[in-house]
């Protein structure tokens, strides 16, 4: 069985493996696995954020779509975790995209139909240098936002009418 | 409500990865043919292109696990199914968990170190994924993680024709 909690998986990888790390030169650069980890947290910010958005602006639409966000926030707090922050960087807590909400509902579901498609595939792209608890991570929730796509698909075509 | 993530830590071969995940598919292919039995009108039409989606899929497997010189894992004869399938309500479910094992297995892929592989397992975990999540009537934050047992497992003894 492949197995094992994250909380006993947390990424100690703060730093990139080299050696002799001279004290002088300041903080060594990032890993790759953290640098991913900071581009994940942000684009689950930036999800959340329109969400939000897209919620406050069309409460008829809120039930469905509260609980996609419920599920991006659980990834935000699953990608915080794995990180334990590095000296002299903190995890990224800004949202980096602040798309207006369009003024029909449709076209703010396609939106958000298009940042979840875009979300999923920076996740696979994320893949290739994670180490593979992360790479799993990432694919589940790259899986997850692939769901949401099909629910939004359906929820804009239900807005049609 | 979100499974618990339970990545693996451990190195995967990919043989061993892509064997559970045809394992996995061999038991889907199963047990759509007992919840199909069981469904009428459009339910039974889904479960008739899942199932035959999982043929495909299953057959995609074997030409990989081939192609790395092994002999794919054979189905069973028969399987031992997680709970009692009795009518089209219990058929759903069985058709959620089927999807849930799937989509398990292949998170498994995942952790292979070979990019390739690992992709692959990646994208082909969306798909059932989004299955699992029509025929359970919602998404969940986590695909393919939670560490449970597999939904439907090889009845001991039993051997394909």
């Amino acid at each position: 069985m492949l197995a094992a909690s994250t909380t006993t998986l947390p990424v100690f990888l703060a730093l990139s493996a080299c050696a002799g790390p001279n004290p002088l030169a300041g903080p060594p650069p990032l890993s790759a696995d953290v640098r991913g980890l900071f581009d994940a947290v942000t684009e689950e910010q930036n999800l959340i954020w329109i969400y939000k958005r897209t919620m406050a602006s069309y409460s008829a639409m809120a039930p469905a779509l509260g609980a996609l966000l419920a599920e991006h926030q659980a990834h935000l707090t699953q990608l915080r975790a794995m990180i334990v922050e590095p000296p002299g960087k903190t995890v990224p807590s800004t949202v980096t995209r602040k798309p207006a909400v369009p003024a029909a509902p449709a076209t703010a579901v396609a939106q958000l139909r298009t940042a979840e498609q875009s979300a999923g595939t920076a996740q696979l792209r994320r893949l290739g240098r994670a180490a593979a608890p992360l790479a799993q991570l990432y694919a589940s929730i790259a899986a997850s936002e692939a769901t949401h796509v099909t629910t939004l698909t359906a929820l804009a075509a239900g807005s049609h009418g | 409500m979100s499974a618990t993530p339970t990545p693996t830590s451990r190195p995967v071969q990919p043989i061993a990865a892509l064997q559970t995940a045809l394992a996995a598919e061999h038991a889907a292919v199963y047990g759509y043919g007992v919840a199909g039995a069981l469904l009428t009108g459009g339910d039974q039409a889904t479960a008739l292109a899942d199932w035959r989606s999982h043929e495909e899929a299953r057959d995609t497997l074997e030409a990989m696990i081939v192609k790395l010189g092994a002999t794919p894992v054979a189905a069973s004869g028969a399987y031992t199914l997680p709970f009692a399938v009795t009518d089209a309500r219990s058929a759903r479910r069985l058709a959620a968990a089927l999807e849930d094992g799937v989509t398990r297995a292949y998170l498994g892929v995942v952790a292979v170190s070979d990019t390739t592989v690992r992709t692959f397992g990646a994208l082909a975990m969306q798909t059932p994924a989004k299955r699992a999540a029509a025929w359970r009537g919602s998404t969940i934050a986590f695909p393919g993680m939670g560490g449970s047992p597999p939904p439907i497992s090889p009845r001991p003894g039993m051997t394909s024709p």
